[in-house]
C-alpha cells in the first residue's frame, strides 16, 4: 500500500493532464483511451478507473500500487465462474 | 423537422429493407448476392432496434434512469463499475457470442438460405433480444442477481432448484457439443492441431507476463499473444509437412477427445490469470476483428449465393440432420435467433457495468441483435459454398462414406452436382487432406470465410491461410468456454453436493473442489467420447439435445420475464414475453417429444434403441456398428438421450406450473409484488 494525498496523480494518469496539449500528447491520450476501452471490452480489471473511483469516494485513503491491484483482481475471479457462452 | 427528417430516415430503411428480402424471395435469375441477405438483416436490426426495443424500454419496462444501478450503488472501481454503455455493449456482446451463432445456421443451411434467415430474424426480434432485455433488467432492478437467484425470489424455492438442476445438464450437453466441434475439426489436420496446441503456452506466457514480468499490462501481453499466434498459424504448415513432427500432430478424434477431457480438468482447476484471462482476452479481440472483418469482407467480395433458397431436405429427410423443418429448424438455429444461456450472462457480469438504467436497451437489446448479426453472416457463409461442398463436410461418413468418388456419387445423386476432383482440390486449397463429413460448423464456415476473405486478402494462395486462421479463432473461444463452463460447472456441482454435505459445498476446500471438478468433466467427456465414436456422426445427436436444452431454458427465463411483468402490475404488456414463450414451449416441447418417442429410428431415440436392441437380441449386427458391444453402447446411449431430453421437457413443464400459479396468485392484488430495490435506495455499500 502507499499512501498519497486527496487529488494527487499516480500512474494512469493521461499524459495530457501534465502539459500544454502537443501533436504527441494527443495522440499518447487518444491511444490510452483506445487501450482504455478495449481493456473494458475484454473484462480485465481497469487499474485507472479504480484510481478515479478512490479519488471520489475515498479521498486520502491509501490505494494499492498497479501489481497489487492487478494480482488482487485476478485472484478474486479464482472463487467466482465467470460462464462465457455457447 | 427533425420528426420530418427522422422518418425520411427510417422510411429509407424500411424500402432497402424491403427491396433486400424481395431480390432474396423472388429473385428469378441464377444467383442472389449474398449482400442483400447482410442488407436485409440489417434493415430489420435497425428498425427492431429503434421501434421495438424503444416501445419495451418505455412502456413495457419503464426504464427509469433515477434509480441507481448496482453499479452506482456497489461501486467500488473493481467489480462494480459504472461503464460507458458502448463499451458495456462491446464486452456484453463478447461475452454472449461464441461458437453458438456459428455451428446452428451452418448445420441449418441443408435447408436452403431462405429458412434459416427468415428464423434468424424472427426469432430475435420476437424472442432472443427480448429475453436477453428483460433478463437484464430483472437482474439490474435486483442488484445484480443470477438467474437462479432470481427463479428462487420471484418463483420460489422449488422452481429455483429445479432451474440450477437444469442449468447444469444444459451446461454438461454444451461442454460435450462444443468440445465436440472442435474434435470434428482438427481430426487428422496437424496443422490445425499444432496450431491450436500452440495457443496453451501461447496463453501460459501472457498469464505470465502480466503477472510477473510487466502486471497489469494486458495491452502488451494482448500484442506479444497475437504475433505468436500468427506465427503458429504460418508454421504450423511447416510443421504439418514435416516428416517427423506432421505425424506426431495427426491425431485420431479419439487421442483428440482424450486431450480435450485432461485439458478442461487441468484448464478449469489452474488460477484464473494463469490461462483463462490471458486467453479469454486474446479470444475476445480476435473474436471481433473477425466478425468486422467477415462482415466488410461479404460488402467487398459479394459472392452469390450457391445454396437455393430452399433444398428438399425441408422434408425432414436431410443428411445433416434428421427431421422436418417445423420443429426441428427452430431447435437446430438457437443462438443468433433465441438462446437461453444469454440468461446467465445477462445476469452476470453485465449488470454489474450498468451506468443508467437507459442503458439496457442497447446492451440487452442491441447486444443480441449483434449476435444475430453474426449468425447470419455464418449462414452466408455456408451458403456462398458450392452446395456439392457443403454436403461433402457436412454428411456424416455413414450416408457418403469416407471416399472422394463415393461422396460425389452420393451428393450427386440428391440434385447436387460435384465430382470427386472438386472435393479433393477443396481439400488441397484450404491446405487439408480430406474434408470429408467435418460436421459442425466450424470447418464449413472456415472453408467459407477463407473464401471470402481469400477473394477480399490474397486471393487463393492464402485461402489456406484463412481458413485455419477461422479454425484457430473458433477453436481459440470453444477452449475458452469449455475452461470456463467447466468452472461454472464446479460451482454449480459444488452447490447441490453442499446440500448432500456442507463442507463439500466450501469452494475453497481442495477434495470437494476436485470431487466436483472431475464430476464436471467426466460428464461433458462421457457425451463427448460417445459423440466423437458415434459413426451416425455424433454432431446431429449431441446439437439437436443442445438446442432442446438451450431453447427450454429460454422459455425458463421468459416465463421468469412473464412473472417479473405480472408482479410489477404490467400484464397488459405481458404478450411482449408470452408470445415468445408459447412459440418456444411449441417447438422445443414437439422437437423434445418427436426426440424420445418419434417412430423413426433416424429422429427418435426410443425407436433406435428399440431398433438396435431388437437387432442385437437376434444376434444380428446392424450397419454402421460393427460389434455387439458397438451395438449396446448405441443402445445405452439412446436411453440416456432420450433420458436428458425427457428431464428438460419436464423441467420446462414444471416451470410453467409453478410460474402461472405466482402470476394467478399476483394478479389478484392489489399492487405490485415484486422483489425489487427500491427506488431511493442508493446506499453505497463500500
Amino acid at each position: 500500500m502507499s499512501a498519497r494525498g486527496p487529488g494527487s496523480c499516480a500512474v494512469g494518469t493521461p499524459a495530457s493532464d501534465r502539459g500544454a496539449p502537443g501533436a504527441a500528447t494527443l495522440a499518447a491520450s487518444l491511444l490510452a483511451r483506445v487501450a482504455r476501452v478495449l481493456r473494458q471490452v475484454a473484462g480485465a480489471p481497469d487499474y485507472a478507473a479504480y484510481l478515479e473511483h478512490m479519488d471520489a469516494h475515498h479521498p486520502g485513503a491509501a490505494v494499492l500500487t498497479e501489481p497489487e491491484f492487478h494480482r488482487r483482481a485476478m485472484d478474486r475471479l479464482d472463487g467466482s465462474s465467470r460462464p462465457r457462452c455457447c | 423537422m427533425q420528426r420530418l427528417s427522422s422518418m425520411i430516415l427510417w422510411c429509407a430503411v424500411a424500402v432497402v429493407g424491403a427491396a433486400a428480402f424481395g431480390a432474396l424471395a423472388l429473385g428469378r435469375g441464377e444467383s442472389v448476392s449474398a449482400v442483400w441477405l447482410v442488407t436485409a438483416a440489417l434493415a430489420v436490426y435497425f428498425i427492431a432496434y429503434r421501434f421495438y426495443s424503444r416501445f419495451i424500454a418505455t412502456r413495457v419496462l419503464g426504464l427509469d434512469d433515477s434509480r441507481p444501478t448496482p453499479a452506482v450503488r456497489h461501486n467500488d472501481g473493481l467489480d462494480y463499475v459504472p461503464t460507458n454503455r458502448w463499451v458495456v455493449f462491446g464486452h456484453h456482446f463478447a461475452a454472449i457470442a461464441g461458437a453458438g451463432p456459428l455451428v446452428g445456421p451452418v448445420l441449418a443451411a441443408q435447408m436452403g438460405y431462405l429458412p434459416g434467415t427468415l428464423w434468424i430474424l424472427a426469432g430475435v426480434v420476437v424472442a432472443g433480444a427480448v429475453q436477453d432485455f428483460i433478463v437484464l433488467f430483472a437482474s439490474v432492478r435486483r442488484d445484480g442477481s443470477s438467474l437462479g437467484q432470481m427463479i428462487r425470489m420471484e418463483l420460489g424455492p422449488l422452481a429455483g432448484a429445479l432451474a440450477l438442476v437444469g442449468v447444469l445438464a444444459i451446461m454438461i450437453i454444451i461442454l460435450a457439443v462444443l468440445a465436440l466441434v472442435v474434435v470434428k475439426a482438427l481430426t487428422a489436420s496437424p496443422w490445425g492441431c499444432f496450431t491450436i496446441a500452440a495457443t496453451i503456452p501461447i496463453a501460459l506466457l501472457m498469464g505470465l507476463y502480466m503477472r510477473v514480468l510487466r502486471p497489469g499490462r494486458i495491452g502488451e501481453a494482448s500484442i506479444i499473444g497475437v504475433v505468436l499466434l500468427l506465427l503458429a498459424l504460418v508454421y504450423g504448415r511447416t510443421v504439418a509437412d514435416d516428416a517427423v513432427l506432421g505425424p506426431l500432430f495427426t491425431l485420431s478424434g479419439p487421442a483428440i477427445a482424450w486431450a480435450l477431457i485432461i485439458y478442461g480438468g487441468v484448464a478449469a482447476s489452474l488460477p484464473v490469470w494463469l490461462m483463462l484471462a490471458p486467453r479469454d482476452y486474446l479470444s475476445t479481440f480476435l473474436k471481433i476483428g473477425t466478425v468486422v472483418a467477415l462482415a466488410i469482407g461479404i460488402y467487398l467480395v459479394a459472392p452469390p449465393l450457391a445454396m437455393p433458397r430452399t433444398t428438399l431436405f425441408i422434408d425432414g429427410s436431410g443428411p445433416v440432420f434428421s427431421g422436418k423443418l417445423f420443429p426441428f429448424l427452430f431447435i437446430t438455429i438457437a443462438c443468433g435467433a433465441v438462446s437461453g444461456f444469454h440468461s446467465l450472462i445477462s445476469s452476470g457480469t453485465t449488470p454489474k457495468m450498468i451506468e443508467k438504467e437507459s442503458h439496457m436497451r442497447l446492451v440487452g437489446f442491441g447486444g443480441m441483435l449483434a449476435e444475430s448479426f453474426v449468425a447470419t453472416m455464418a449462414l452466408t457463409a455456408a451458403c456462398v459454398l458450392d452446395p456439392g461442398i457443403y454436403f461433402s463436410m457436412n454428411s456424416p461418413a455413414a450416408i457418403i462414406g469416407t471416399t472422394a468418388a463415393d461422396a460425389a456419387h452420393v451428393i450427386s445423386g440428391w440434385g447436387f452436382t460435384i465430382t470427386p476432383e472438386l472435393i479433393t482440390q477443396t481439400a488441397a486449397d484450404i491446405g487439408e487432406k480430406s474434408i470429408l463429413s467435418r460436421a459442425g460448423g466450424a470447418p464449413t464456415l472456415a472453408v467459407g470465410m477463407a473464401k471470402i476473405l481469400g477473394s477480399a486478402l490474397g486471393g487463393k494462395a492464402l485461402e489456406a491461410f484463412w481458413y485455419h486462421f477461422a479454425i484457430l479463432f473458433e477453436a481459440l473461444f470453444i477452449l475458452t468456454a469449455v475452461d470456463a463452463g467447466t468452472r461454472a460447472g464446479r460451482f454449480m456441482i459444488q452447490d447441490i453436493l453442499g446440500h448432500l454435505w456442507r463442507p463439500l459445498g466450501n469452494t475453497a476446500f481442495l477434495p470437494g473442489n476436485v470431487l466436483a471438478t472431475v464430476l464436471c468433466v467426466s460428464a461433458w467427456g462421457y457425451f463427448l467420447y460417445q459423440g466423437v465414436v458415434d459413426p451416425l456422426g455424433g454432431i446431429n445427436t449431441l446439437w439437436q439435445l443442445f438446442g432442446v436444452g438451450n431453447q427450454m431454458l429460454a422459455g425458463i427465463a421468459l416465463v421468469l420475464g412473464t412473472t417479473v411483468l405480472v408482479k410489477m402490475k404490467r400484464e397488459r404488456y405481458a404478450w411482449v414475453t408470452l408470445v415468445p414463450t408459447g412459440w418456444l414451449l411449441v417447438t422445443t416441447l414437439t422437437a423434445g417429444l418427436e426426440k424420445i418417442f418419434h417412430p423413426d429410428p433416424k429422429i427418435g431415440f426410443l425407436a433406435l434403441a428399440h431398433k438396435f436392441g431388437a437387432a442385437a437380441a437376434e444376434g444380428r449386427v446392424l450397419a454402421p456398428a460393427k460389434s455387439i458391444a458397438e451395438m449396446q453402447r448405441v443402445i445405452f446411449n439412446n436411453y440416456l438421450d432420450a433420458a436428458v431430453c425427457g428431464l428438460f421437457v419436464l423441467l420446462v413443464v414444471a416451470m410453467c406450473v409453478l410460474a402461472a400459479r405466482t402470476c394467478l396468485r399476483a394478479l389478484g392484488e392489489a399492487r405490485p409484488s415484486v422483489v425489487e430495490i427500491p427506488p431511493g435506495v442508493s446506499g453505497a455499500t463500500t
